[in-house]
Parts: structure tokens; C-alpha cells; sequence
């Protein structure tokens, strides 16, 4: 194992030990997905050439490329549904937000002397000048 | 003539009142104006019987209305239009800033531009005796040929808060653009919405301290061009 081999698994095992403490009190049940993805992981760093040895089999050169290729398709989805998400969801608030906006308008009106209906009267108000 | 004004406000309200207050002034000389003021989100909330001081004006009206979150400038002119269209039919249709950028006499000349046949009117500042900082120019010029390519309509002005609307062609926008991409929004819809008489008014724009802090930044160009990609890629109504 090289040195940078080392480095990363300090790194990968650092970040779990990280999560694990910043998310005291919380739901950690999805720390269990990410250690199991680094175990995964860290075992192909310290053991590079069983990742070379399985990409041979399906015909990719390297063992490295061997994981790139399936992460990097998997991150430009996962990206590109996240931003969809996040569309989808600021439309449903924009329209919930307006929705509470209308039904709570109020109506100023005729400042001198008399009151004209409001949009809705329960919330009807008129200035007191 | 009856003329709505549509405004959307964020916050900063003394141009606001100072905007209200002239739309007061002006309103003795009309058959009412109505204002649809969609305060979005601000912190503390607008009031406009206390802060706002209007004049008593029986030719006044403010319909208020306050987005619980901030969703931006687009969304709240948005709201004010739904609320606009609740009501009876006005003459006119404007829609202004609130940071004191616009001028009142421009909201009637674009409001008489409507009843005089045009369906929509477009400000445009450079016609004006605007002062226009050399920088906000030259990303307008810019901004024009931009919004050519993709809404076909061909302005002098690209980017102009004040614009004014018969009833049908309000009717037939609907503003998606939650941020500041709606001002091509709505040209877009505009250009698609069929047969409307569009006409652009010579309006000044003042920059003042207050409305070049609030108003769009340099960088703003960026945020449009990425909020309508994403509205093209992933919105409802691309």
C-alpha cells in the first residue's frame, strides 16, 4: 500500500467518524448506506489490483475507470433529478405561498370618509387616519 | 380612466410611500386607481395604513397582499396580476417598481398609451431622460439582442419594470419566473400569446443610491440566463 493509498483511507474513515458525530441525536440510519459504500471503497484502494482484475473481465483497462464510470453516470442523474426536485417543489410553494397571499388580502380604501367591501370580508380593514 | 398599478414590494418601503403617495396626487385626475401591492415576504411586514402614510384619497384604493416567504419579484407580480384579474376590467394595467426608479407620470403615459389601443407598452428608458449608468447600458444592449433571438420581439429596452396591459392581454400571461428572468418571461408570452397591438413609451428611469443597492447587480445577467435554462429544462411551463 503507497502512500496516498494510506491518506485516503484516513480520509474515508475520518468522514464516517465526522458524520457519526455531527449527526448525534439524529436519524443515522443512512450512515449505515454510506460506511457500507466506503467499506466498499476503501477495499478497493487498499487492494487496487482486485479492481483492475474485475475491470479486465467486462474489458476496461483500469481499475479505477472500472468505478469511475458507473459514479460519474450515476452523479449527472442524481443531479439532474435533485434540480428537478427542486423545481417541482418551488412551484408547489410559490403556488401555496400566493394561494395564502390572495385568500388574506385586504382592501385600503377610500381614505376620507367611507369603507368599500374587501375581497374578503372577514379580513376587512380600513385605515385609521 | 380606471388604472390598476401593479406592485410588487420587498422591504424597502420609503420609495414605496413616496410612490403611493404621488399615485394619490395622480389619482384626482382619473376615475380610480387601484393598487395591487404584493408585499413578498418583507421583514416586518409593510403596513400601509401606518408606514405607507397615502393621502386621504376617495380615488385611492390599495388591495394588499403578503407572500408569507420571500419568492422574488417575479412571483409577487404574479400574484398581483391574479388579484388584478379578479376584479372588474380596468382601463389600464401598469406594473411599477417600488424603489422609487419609476415616476408616476410615466405609469399615466404608458396607462394612456392602453386606452389609446395599444394592448401592451413597454417603458423604454433610453428614449427618456433617463441617467443611465454606462455599465447597466451596455449589459441592456446586450440583454436586447438576447431576448430578440429567444422572444422575437424586438425592444429597445430590455429589461424595464414599467409596462402596462389592456385586460386581455394580461389575461393571457401567467408569470412563471418566480426571480428577475420574468421581465423576458413576459415578453416571451407576449410575443406568443397572438395578435397584440405592443408599442414601447419613452419613461425616465432615476437611479438613485437606494434603487441601484436594491436593483439588479452586474451579475444578475448570470442568475437570468440560469433561471430560464432551468425553467426551459425542468419547469411546467417552459
Amino acid at each position: 500500500m503507497n502512500l496516498a493509498a494510506v491518506a485516503l483511507l484516513l480520509l474515508v474513515f475520518g468522514l464516517v467518524v465526522f458524520d457519526w458525530i455531527t449527526l448525534r441525536g439524529k436519524n443515522r440510519r443512512a450512515l449505515l448506506l454510506e460506511s457500507a459504500a466506503f467499506v466498499g471503497g476503501a477495499f478497493f484502494i487498499a487492494f487496487p489490483n482486485r479492481a483492475t482484475a474485475l475491470a479486465h473481465v467486462v474489458g476496461i483497462g483500469r481499475g479505477v475507470d472500472f468505478l469511475l464510470y458507473p459514479i460519474v453516470i450515476w452523479l449527472v442523474r442524481e443531479s439532474l433529478l435533485t434540480r428537478r426536485r427542486r423545481q417541482e417543489d418551488g412551484e408547489k410553494l410559490t403556488q401555496l405561498a400566493r394561494a395564502i397571499a390572495i385568500a388574506e388580502a385586504r382592501t385600503f380604501s377610500d381614505y376620507s370618509s367611507k369603507r368599500a367591501p374587501s375581497q374578503s370580508s372577514d379580513c376587512e380593514a380600513s385605515t385609521t387616519t | 380612466m380606471r388604472l390598476a398599478v401593479l406592485i410588487p414590494a420587498y422591504n424597502d418601503v420609503a420609495p414605496l410611500a413616496r410612490a403611493l403617495r404621488a399615485l394619490g396626487e395622480a389619482a384626482k385626475g382619473t376615475h380610480g386607481v387601484t393598487v395591487f401591492l404584493v408585499d413578498d415576504g418583507s421583514e416586518p411586514p409593510i403596513e400601509p395604513s401606518l408606514e405607507l402614510g397615502v393621502p386621504p384619497h376617495a380615488n385611492l384604493r390599495v388591495v394588499i397582499a403578503r407572500h408569507p416567504v420571500n419568492l422574488g419579484q417575479g412571483a409577487a407580480l404574479e400574484t398581483a396580476r391574479q388579484l388584478a384579474l379578479r376584479e372588474e376590467a380596468f382601463d389600464a394595467y401598469v406594473t411599477m417598481d417600488a424603489d422609487g426608479q419609476h415616476r408616476v407620470q410615466d405609469v399615466l403615459a404608458l396607462a394612456l398609451a392602453i386606452r389609446d389601443g395599444a394592448d401592451v407598452a413597454f417603458g423604454n428608458r433610453f428614449l427618456g431622460d433617463s441617467n443611465v449608468p454606462r455599465m447597466r447600458a451596455a449589459i441592456l444592449r446586450a440583454a436586447r439582442i438576447f431576448e430578440w433571438a429567444i422572444t422575437g420581439l424586438r425592444l429597445a429596452d430590455a429589461h424595464n419594470g414599467l409596462r402596462a396591459f389592456s385586460a386581455r392581454a394580461l389575461a393571457r400571461i401567467a408569470i412563471h419566473q418566480n426571480r428577475m428572468a420574468h421581465a423576458t418571461e413576459i415578453k416571451q408570452q407576449v410575443s406568443r400569446a397572438g395578435p397584440l397591438v405592443v408599442v414601447e413609451v419613452p419613461v425616465t428611469v432615476r437611479y438613485t443610491r437606494e434603487s441601484l443597492a436594491k436593483g439588479q447587480r452586474s451579475l444578475g445577467a448570470v442568475v437570468i440566463l440560469r433561471d430560464l435554462l432551468l425553467q426551459y429544462l425542468f419547469g411546467e411551463h417552459p
